[in-house]
């Protein structure tokens, strides 16, 4: 496929190659971890949120994930938190729509406190998430270019 | 229609596979949580890096001058603030509110980030509440097998309590999702900027109190307490508190509070609502007697979608104020009648396969009890078993409440309580959610409730209304039709 190249707002920069795990629903930061956070696990981080049918069972841990927004409850924050802590966090957030405040202040909570950072990028677009299909090549650059392709 | 969680949950999974902010649209799509709702003109580009104004001292603060520990508090909840283009940050008055409740593993770097603040003497800017703990051992699972759940399910409680206990939460019988009550006494003026978490609480006091916080994520409002600041944008500013729906309510009798809190959520998502037709039910306060009401519809709108703020014409602070002043250019209009309240409530889902057939227990009280509801309840559950000519109710009815609100009851009415114990009917100060949606407990039970937050939560739950309740209660069926 050819290259396409979208802009948004880096909250948390970072320079990153992998592959893309892409769902055109929310992402819900508390329902897809629910076996790591009560069930302790640490050896991958498969999404239980049933709801988002192309996350479903994906493996989310080092995960690029890309959608148009986060959803779940309050704590979902400290969710994001919580995997970190197990090592099973996504390495980058990815969102078309403006990051919510729930999901980022638990990203900016374990970014500044443990010095774990997950890269969040913002506003990123309704193109983008038409664009970018999971297992698609994508590029990450400091200034919050993605490249996709 | 709401799409439900349909997650096997792990063997001690808990009660976070349902979401409090799990918006569907009525076309069965998911709609975005909280979102950007920042009340100033935004940048020319949206995408450029904002930076909000910082007083010197709070720059100082951020450069380390009190210390490491306060200046990555002051960096996490600034680069917060510039994300949703705050203008400034602003000191927080009253007390805060923390919904930092569950002590499961995974908010160990939570509470470890906590406990940091506190061993280098930070505290939070005054004594402040907190959501009531998942479990109660004395009331409710008080034998072998709960308690192996219990404390295998919640490892990390003592230093979860402990943490709060250190940085300011008086002790555990103060502990409520209803910090706003008069016994609990977080009840800030009018105005006032909070930065609460707690979706019930949030709604309420932005509500009911007039208060000034946006829903903020668990964890930061503890940031904010202890730095005494937060961020201003959202649902603090004047423009963020505008309504974008007039909801008008029609019904030809007083509605049902649960119901109609439920169909505002699903149609308005995170959205304030101007309400009207209701001050003929409330009259023109909010009191200790009608409170309930609020809180019961209020709850419903958070948790069905995911409302921080609502107006009720002529009875909440900010309508009794500015009026419909507070509608924005091209509101929307959703109309509320017989016909509308019984489609919503026949839509409610219900699920029951595999589990057990007849009801087992009553839940009343998610957010919790108030005194008033305590005394109503006791009252009708009484008369109803002696009416009845029965020794005792034939299914348990738990009240959940803070202690110190059952200690209210027990002074005031100590023949009452005497009669409500007799008739199988119990306190606890837990967390009612977290208790139904606990794998181990959830299995075992059916249970029934007037919670329409509870209800939502979990679909295995039956919403009735307090007469239908009433007879569940005193027969163990449910009745035929209900």
């Amino acid at each position: 496929m050819a290259k396409k190249t979208f802009k948004g707002r880096p909250l948390l920069p970072g320079k990153l190659e992998g592959k893309a795990l892409a769902s055109k629903q929310p992402f819900n930061t508390s329902g897809s971890y629910l076996e790591n956070l009560f069930g302790g696990k640490k050896d991958g981080a498969p999404c239980t949120d049933a709801v988002n049918k192309e996350f479903y069972k994906k493996e989310l841990a080092g995960a690029i994930l890309c959608f148009p927004t986060t959803v779940g409850s309050t704590m979902g924050g400290v969710s994001l938190m919580g995997v970190g802590f197990l090592g099973q966090g996504p390495k980058a957030m990815l969102y078309a729509e403006h990051a919510d405040s729930v999901s980022l202040a638990g990203l900016l909570m374990d970014d500044v406190w443990n010095g774990r950072r997950v890269i969040t990028i913002d506003l990123l677009g309704d193109e983008f998430l038409e664009a970018v299909k999971t297992g698609d090549p994508i590029a990450i650059h400091e200034d919050g270019t993605v490249e996709v392709g | 229609m709401t799409i439900k969680q349909k997650t096997k949950l792990p063997a001690n999974g808990g009660w976070l596979g349902m979401s409090d902010m799990d918006a569907m649209g009525p076309d069965g799509k998911p709609q975005p949580g909280f979102d950007h709702r920042s009340s100033k003109p935004q940048q020319a580009d949206p995408k450029a890096i904002y930076q909000m104004p910082l007083t010197k001292e709070e720059q100082a603060i951020m450069d380390g001058k009190k210390g490491p520990e306060l200046a990555k508090v002051m960096k996490i909840v600034v680069a917060h603030g510039n994300a949703f283009g705050a203008e400034k940050l602003v000191d927080l008055g009253g007390a805060p509110h923390s919904s930092l409740f569950t002590g499961q593993d995974y908010l160990l770097p939570a509470i470890d980030m906590l406990q940091e603040c506190a061993d280098a003497g930070l505290k939070a800017y005054a004594p402040y509440t907190v959501n009531p703990r998942c479990y109660d051992v004395y009331n409710v699972e008080n034998n072998v097998t709960d308690m192996r759940i219990i404390y295998e399910g919640y490892k990390v409680q003592r230093d979860l309590d402990w943490v709060h206990a250190q940085l300011g939460a008086p002790d555990l019988n103060y502990r409520s999702c209803a910090c706003y009550l008069d016994e609990v006494g977080n009840k800030p003026p009018p105005g006032t900027y909070v930065a609460w978490a707690e979706s019930s609480a949030v709604n309420y006091g932005n509500s009911a109190l007039g208060l000034r916080t946006n829903r903020n994520a668990s964890g930061m409002e503890m940031l904010c307490a202890i730095l005494g600041k937060a961020p201003l944008f959202g649902l603090m500013t004047d423009e963020g508190r505008m309504s974008s729906w007039l909801v008008e309510i029609k019904t030809s009798e007083e509605p049902d509070w649960g119901v109609i809190g439920t169909a505002i959520g699903l149609k308005v998502i995170d959205a304030n609502p101007y309400i009207t037709g209701l001050d003929k039910y409330l009259g023109t306060e909010v009191t200790n007697d009608n409170m309930h009401l609020l809180k019961k519809m209020g709850s419903a709108t958070a948790a069905a979608g995911a409302v921080g703020l609502y107006h009720v014409e002529n009875v909440t602070p900010d309508a009794k104020q500015k009026g419909r002043k507070l509608l924005m250019k091209d509101y929307q209009t959703y109309v509320i009648d017989d016909a509308e309240q019984a489609r919503v409530l026949g839509n409610f889902p219900t699920e029951s396969k595999g589990r057990i057939e007849k009801p087992t227990i009553c839940i009343i009280g998610c957010p919790h009890n108030t005194y008033h509801e305590l005394v109503t309840w006791g009252k009708n559950v009484t008369e109803a078993v002696e009416k009845r000519g029965l020794k005792t109710a034939a299914i348990p009815t738990l009240l959940l409440c803070p202690n110190v609100v059952r200690d209210h009851l027990v002074e005031e009415e100590p023949v009452l309580v005497g009669a409500m114990k007799r008739a199988g009917m119990k306190f606890t100060n837990m967390c009612s959610l977290s208790y139904v949606g606990m794998k181990g407990f959830s299995e075992r039970m059916y249970a029934v409730t007037n919670s329409p937050k509870t209800r939502n939560y979990y679909p295995f739950v039956r919403y009735f209304t307090d007469d239908v309740l009433l007879d569940i209660i005193c027969t163990g069926e449910i009745p035929k039709g209900a």
